[in-house]
């Protein structure tokens, strides 16, 4: 199952604010990206573990589960948790967060309110660093 | 919130009348090229009816209906258009035209369907969420529960297992160190060095396993055959004397002498005897506690013994310095060397264990006092022109009324390091020493910055002239854009503050080229150069100023590198 999805581009966009991941969704497919957008932290692992992204982009502040849940049980994913490359979309950006992000295995985080440009190019810089498909 | 919306690209009013016998139920069109993209927009999407002729487009909608778990039914105008709606993996279809009661039939039952489906994809999910804890990924080990059940049936016929428990004392250190993922792999090299032990010492049918997942304690079974005679506690300690030097040997090889000092193993064993009366899992959580309980009692007299071994050390000053050099990034120039006590026996070689045992004994003053009396008297014939001299200190041994008073060099030369791990009690007392010391000469670093959650406030508080950075954001900088904003801002702020910052723990070349690029100043590291003066690497000056030009040439090629990629 996991085979016809996941591809080497392929994008995860989870955020329960669903103006700001349709937004996102479009600018990364209008760069020619695979993307599948997931509303909650439960949805997002069901899909990560049927899609098998190579990035996931990871809102912390959602109901239910946080960012920091759902980044740590990706990370633990049997197969894909050390190949995938998780950024966190976050307001937050103290030190103290960012020590956070590190200790649950994020590997890259975007600043909220997002700025376009910045996110393309940081999903680029982590793309530069997912090897080539299994 | 139920799903209620009844999603399509036609503008079928028989839809609308279907919808509507859901509570709330109402129609959604898009267009046929829209459709897929809606179903994962859209919420409460309780179906997708498509009646495009397009293979493309019935291919797409059924694609994405299985993935956001809404169920697709095709209209079809034709069989041919049917055929395709079962080759696209459509739940349902019908013909048209189609009563609104065969409509609703379909939609119900594609509905009802794809519940089914959901709840076995939670069955799923929640079985690969189980899996996970019972499995250990790092070190490709089962856990305790695992293990019972693999074990019970052999376990219940010969009436008698043997449980070993394997104490790693140190890893918490290393982990305290190092960071995390640094255990991670001295883990993964562990198992796999524990499980070659195994099969070339014969052990026969050893099961290992944690006791939960990321553990860093390693569980052993063993169901002896019915006519053998017990495992002999002198055995036990054999074998677990021959574990800890193949283990320790592996570590050193693949993570260093440093890590590989902090290595020590304990091995407790419990004799568990089938009995019907008891529940068998608890009778084996029963024995692994009291395995644990004997591996500890073992570390406990070793301790003591270890205390022993320390005032004796102090007595015969047995311990030496290794001298750790601190480099321009710049100029690839030695800038300093950071001193580095080790205990001359070997079960006192590591400075963290030293300063256990002297922190069990109430020695530390006087362990803190030789380290720094002997980093000091080699000092001299160390340093060159203008370097620095970096010692490390607790901020416990400030209030050592003999703390400073060096006759051999001159305070300017000597950078006085500070973990940001200990914490500080008594703070203006301490500020108030720390100046006094500054007036005299000497300069202070601030260790392990970075380590804690104190965040940048608590580091300026101590005006330092250096920053040393904490291992655990050097590691694998340059795939973590976390650490290397982390770093970058610790740059920004030292030059705010007039300090200078240090890298240490560089392990590879990409290590090298990120922290260059994100403009720190100083580097350290066994991948420039080891500390000087160590076992096996005695190589006089000579071999110390060859080892020093390497060095200096891999931190100018890191530069080149980095231009070049730019």
């Amino acid at each position: 199952m996991a085979s016809s999805f996941s591809s080497a581009t392929s994008i995860l966009v989870v955020d329960d604010d669903r103006d700001n991941a349709v937004i996102v969704r479009d600018l990364l497919e209008a760069h020619g990206y695979t993307v599948y957008v997931a509303h909650d932290g439960d949805e997002g692992l069901s899909m990560f573990d049927e899609i098998r992204p190579a990035i996931v982009l990871l809102d912390v502040m959602m109901p239910g589960r946080s960012g920091w849940e759902v980044c740590h049980a990706m990370k633990q994913h049997p197969s894909h948790g050390r190949s995938v490359r998780v950024i966190m979309l976050t307001a937050l950006s103290a030190w103290n967060d960012k020590q956070a992000a590190i200790q649950t295995g994020a590997d890259d985080y975007v600043t909220k309110p997002v700025d376009l440009k910045g996110l393309l190019n940081c999903v680029k810089r982590n793309l530069a660093l997912v090897g080539p498909p299994a | 919130m139920t799903p209620s919306i009844l999603l399509t690209d036609c503008r079928d009013p028989d839809l609308a009348s279907v919808a509507a016998r859901t509570p709330g139920g109402r129609v959604e069109v898009r267009s046929s090229t829209e459709l897929a993209a809606a179903i994962g927009e859209l919420h409460g999407v309780m179906a997708v009816v498509v009646a495009s002729t397009d293979p493309e487009v019935v291919r797409a909608v059924a694609e994405r209906g299985r993935l956001y778990h809404a169920p697709v039914i095709v209209a079809c105008r034709s069989e041919l258009a049917c055929r395709l709606a079962m080759e696209a993996h459509a739940d349902e279809w019908y013909v048209l035209p189609a009563s609104v009661d065969e409509i609703e039939r379909r939609v119900r039952t594609a509905i009802l369907r794809a519940r089914a489906a959901e709840v076995a994809e939670a069955n799923r999910l929640e079985r690969v969420g189980f899996e996970s804890l019972l499995f250990d990924a790092t070190t490709r080990m089962p856990t305790l529960p695992v293990m019972i059940e693999r074990t019970r049936a052999l376990f219940k016929e010969h009436g008698e297992l043997v449980i070993f428990y394997l104490d790693f004392i140190r890893f918490a250190k290393i982990e305290e160190i190092y960071g995390w993922e640094k255990l991670d792999d001295v883990l993964a090299t562990t198992a796999e060095a524990v499980r070659q032990f195994i099969a070339r010492e014969n052990l026969g049918d050893m099961r290992m396993m944690l006791g939960y997942t990321h553990d860093d304690d390693f569980i052993f079974f063993y169901v002896p055959e019915r006519d053998q005679r017990g495992t002999t506690e002198h055995e036990i300690t054999e074998v677990a004397q021959r574990l800890h030097r193949f283990v320790g040997m592996r570590l050193e090889d693949e993570h260093g002498d440093d890590v590989a000092a902090l290595f020590d193993i304990f091995v407790g064993s419990a004799h568990v005897y089938h009995n019907p009366k008891v529940r068998l899992e608890r009778l084996i959580y029963r024995g692994v506690r009291e395995a644990a309980h004997t591996a500890r009692s073992i570390e406990q007299r070793q301790r003591a013994r270890k205390v022993t071994d320390l005032r004796r050390l102090l007595h015969d000053r047995s311990l030496y310095v290794e001298y750790h050099p601190i480099f321009s990034a710049e100029t690839g120039r030695i800038f300093g060397y950071e001193a580095l006590a080790r205990g001359v026996a070997r079960t006192l070689r590591s400075p963290e264990v030293m300063f256990e045992v002297a922190a069990d004994a109430d020695l530390v003053w006087e362990l803190s006092r030789l380290c720094r009396a002997r980093a000091v008297e080699g000092a001299a014939e160390k340093l060159g022109e203008g370097q620095l001299l970096f010692l490390n200190a607790d901020p416990h041994d400030f209030t050592d009324p003999t703390f400073g008073n060096f006759d051999a060099i001159d305070p300017h030369r000597v950078v006085i390091e500070i973990t940001e791990r200990t914490a500080i009690t008594d703070y203006p007392a301490f500020r108030e020493r720390l100046n006094a010391l500054r007036a005299r000469g000497f300069r202070f670093a601030v260790d392990d910055a970075g380590s804690g959650y104190a965040g940048l406030g608590s580091i300026a508080n101590l005006e330092p002239d250096f920053i040393k950075l904490d291992i655990s954001l050097i590691k694998s900088i340059e795939t973590n854009f976390i650490k290397q904003n982390l770093v970058e801002t610790m740059v920004g702020f030292a030059r705010e503050q007039g300090a200078m910052v240090i890298a240490e723990g560089i392990e590879s070349a990409a290590e090298l080229d990120t922290v260059k690029r994100l403009g720190v100043p100083l580097v350290q590291g066994f991948f420039l150069q080891p500390p000087a003066g160590r076992r096996g690497n005695e190589q006089g000056k000579n071999g110390d100023r060859a080892a020093a030009r390497a060095a200096a040439r891999r931190i100018r090629q890191a530069g080149t590198q980095v231009r070049r990629r730019k």
